[in-house]
């Protein structure tokens, strides 16, 4: 409902002053926006080009939908605090379709069908690299938009995403050396499975 | 995930300390979700690519710290604990021991809380935020007003504490003070007075002659007279001594009777707000010309306090405004007004009543109590009606309903009971302006 002052800890301390506005910021549109037009690219992207019919329509269409509730979600924004009791039933199953829409993670679900979605057709690893970017992009834009933050909250993690984005070309690079052998492409499922491993393991409750 | 609530009421200035429920953020989950989606598929389809995919996201979540304050202070006090309708306060909210951590305050008001400047807004959730380097101190600020009269909780405030990463966050509730919220008085300048007023001085000149300002008429002087009041001009013109003689100053007894039995329409603008705005310039107004002035509410139980004198009589009053509904009072409504003792409700006082009439007993109550006597004045304060289907059936019953209320404010009138009809909006001189140019006759 309000406009949210910078919060990154890099900042000196100062007063954080709180304010208020009639809706949400213009900083958290703009996220919004950003994070909405991502996720139209990614769908678009990874559904290229469209295989007719069978799985592929099938996860199209969970990435499409996927995607417009979660849009939906950074729209709606927090539940409003008034009880339903006295709602007409309209208005109330409205109320519930929205809560629906805020509960459930579409945005996890999208990032899946689309991943998947590209799986399903040998696709070049630039195009795949592309995706991946796009998709952490579609994530920080969907973070700034949930917590109303201004892009500059993300700057003490800026030289951690260039690395990331670093490794995410080197890999793509790697990915595009045709392999001679079997052994290499086995050596990277090693890898993979190990650093699936590990991304377990930061997800384990703190 | 059900964060720990901290109760912070009443003593709002204090700090107290609050432990977060720490968790991993919704951007770490979907940071993970991004990264176990590559590295499966990556590792079922042997395309290295969505390695690649995913290394970004090992990368982002690799740097995750489990560096976290166990406890904050929090301190939220309001500006005012006593306000009146839309006036302006602010929430001061002060946060300290977050250590780097961004802190990101949001305030749930509860019902009529509006954060905000005056005018517009709704009463949806207010936030906030605040840098924070080092282990310092955030204070914020939060401007809110109240839209409706009554003890109301301003609400709960949300902490959240984030990480420099962003992957894990902490919250905090708070339960926020509770403050009195008076009834905004209307303007009401002019007071109705009765022509019979109680021997006890005061302002309004009455039909007795006294040792007031008003002059009333000349008469013959006789021994023991002031001599400074001999009128010489008159003295001159009879041959006789002439003395001045002027009104005496009386005070009234007003008991007020706010019926806050109905509470239909829009909120803001209920019956039961208008009855309580109008009380309140009703006591203001007669306060300030030394009347005593006594309340009556009548809602669930009556409460009443007797007439009194003072500013703060004044606030007795507001605050007799303010208890919960849902406390029993000393009498019960089925009782009724008629059962007040005398101190409440003394002889010859005049009664004003705020009311929409929608409660027959309190109809009932008041022609008992001009039949016993007691001057009357109703304020009308319906402005409310029944909505809803515009079917054949609902029309003939608001129609119904309609002559009703004439009728019951016709036979009122029949008994000698001035009913003057208020909005809300004008100021209540308007309506009151036909009893206030004169003093109004009581009659036995």
């Amino acid at each position: 409902m309000t406009a949210a002052q910078p919060a990154s800890p890099g900042q000196p301390t100062g007063r954080p002053a709180l304010s208020r506005g009639a809706a949400r910021s213009p900083s958290a549109a703009r996220s919004a926006s950003a994070a909405t037009l991502l996720a139209a690219a990614c769908v678009a992207w990874s559904a290229i080009p469209l295989t007719a019919g069978g799985v592929g329509t099938a996860l199209l269409a969970a990435a499409i939908a996927c995607a417009v509730l979660s849009a939906a979600r950074l729209a709606l924004g927090a539940a409003p605090a008034e009880p339903v009791a006295f709602l007409n039933p309209v208005v109330r199953a409205a109320r519930t379709l929205a809560d629906l829409a805020r509960v459930l993670p579409w945005a996890e679900g999208m990032i899946v069908a689309v991943l998947v979605l590209e799986a399903l057709h040998r696709s070049q690893a630039w195009h795949t690299g592309l995706l991946g970017a796009a998709l952490l992009a579609y994530l920080f834009a969907t973070h700034l938009a949930e917590t109303r933050g201004r892009p500059s909250v993300l700057r003490p993690q800026a030289p951690l995403i260039a690395a990331g984005l670093g490794l995410l070309a080197l890999a793509v690079g790697a990915a595009m050396i045709p392999a001679g052998t079997g052994s290499t492409a086995a050596l990277i499922a090693v890898l993979a499975a190990l650093a699936a491993i590990v991304v377990g393991g930061l997800a384990l409750p703190l | 995930m059900d964060p720990r609530r901290d109760q912070a009421t009443g003593t709002a200035s204090q700090t107290s300390q609050a432990r977060p429920v720490w968790s991993l953020s919704a951007h770490a989950g979907r940071l993970i979700t991004l990264a176990l989606a590559g590295l499966i598929i990556a590792v079922i389809t042997r395309r290295p690519e969505f390695v690649a995919v995913a290394a970004p996201a090992v990368l982002l979540l690799a740097a995750r710290r489990p560096e976290r304050p166990e406890r904050i202070g929090v301190s939220a006090s309001p500006s005012a604990m006593r306000l009146s309708e839309d006036e302006q306060a602010d929430l001061q909210v002060a946060v300290t021991g977050y250590g780097d951590h961004s802190v990101d305050l949001m305030v749930h008001p509860r019902f009529a809380v509006m954060p905000g400047g005056g005018g517009g807004g709704g009463g949806g959730a207010a936030r906030g935020g605040g840098p924070a380097a080092g282990p310092g101190d955030g204070a914020s600020s939060l401007p809110f007003h109240i839209a409706r009269s009554g003890r109301r909780s301003l609400g709960v405030l949300e902490i959240t504490l984030r990480d420099r990463w962003r992957l894990t966050e902490g919250r905090v509730m708070v339960e926020l003070p509770t403050v009195d919220c008076y009834p905004r008085p209307a303007a009401q300048q002019t007071r109705v007075v009765l022509s019979r007023l109680p021997s006890r001085l005061g302002d309004h000149p009455s039909r007795s002659s006294g040792e007031g300002m008003e002059f009333t008429g000349v008469r013959e002087f006789v021994p023991g007279d002031r001599q400074r009041r001999i009128n010489w001009p008159a003295t001159t013109r009879r041959g006789r001594l002439q003395l001045n003689t002027f009104a005496a100053e009386r005070t009234q007894n007003v008991v007020i009777i706010a019926d806050a039995s109905s509470d239909v329409g829009e909120p803001g603008s209920t019956p039961l707000d208008l009855a309580f705005r109008g009380s309140a310039a009703a006591a203001h107004a007669y306060l300030a010309v030394r009347d005593r002035v006594g309340l009556v509410v009548y809602q669930r139980s009556v409460r009443w306090i007797a007439p009194g004198l003072g500013a703060r009589h004044y606030y007795r009053i507001m605050d007799l405004m303010l208890v919960d509904p849902g406390r029993a009072g000393p009498l019960s409504r089925a009782a009724g007004i008629t059962r007040l003792p005398r101190a409440a409700l003394p002889p010859g006082s005049l009664i004003l009543v705020f009311s929409p009439l929608l409660d027959r007993r309190l109809v009932e109550t008041l022609r008992d109590l001009r039949e016993r006597g007691f001057s009357i004045l109703i304020i009308d304060v319906l402005n409310a009606e029944s909505s809803g289907r515009t079917d054949g059936l609902s029309s003939l019953a608001r129609r119904i309903w309609r002559m009703e209320q004439e009728a019951i404010r016709f036979s009122l009138r029949e008994l000698g009971i001035p009913l003057v009809r208020w909005d809300g909006v004008q100021s209540l001189d308007e309506p009151l302006a036909p009893y206030t140019r004169r003093v109004m006759v009581s009659r036995r």
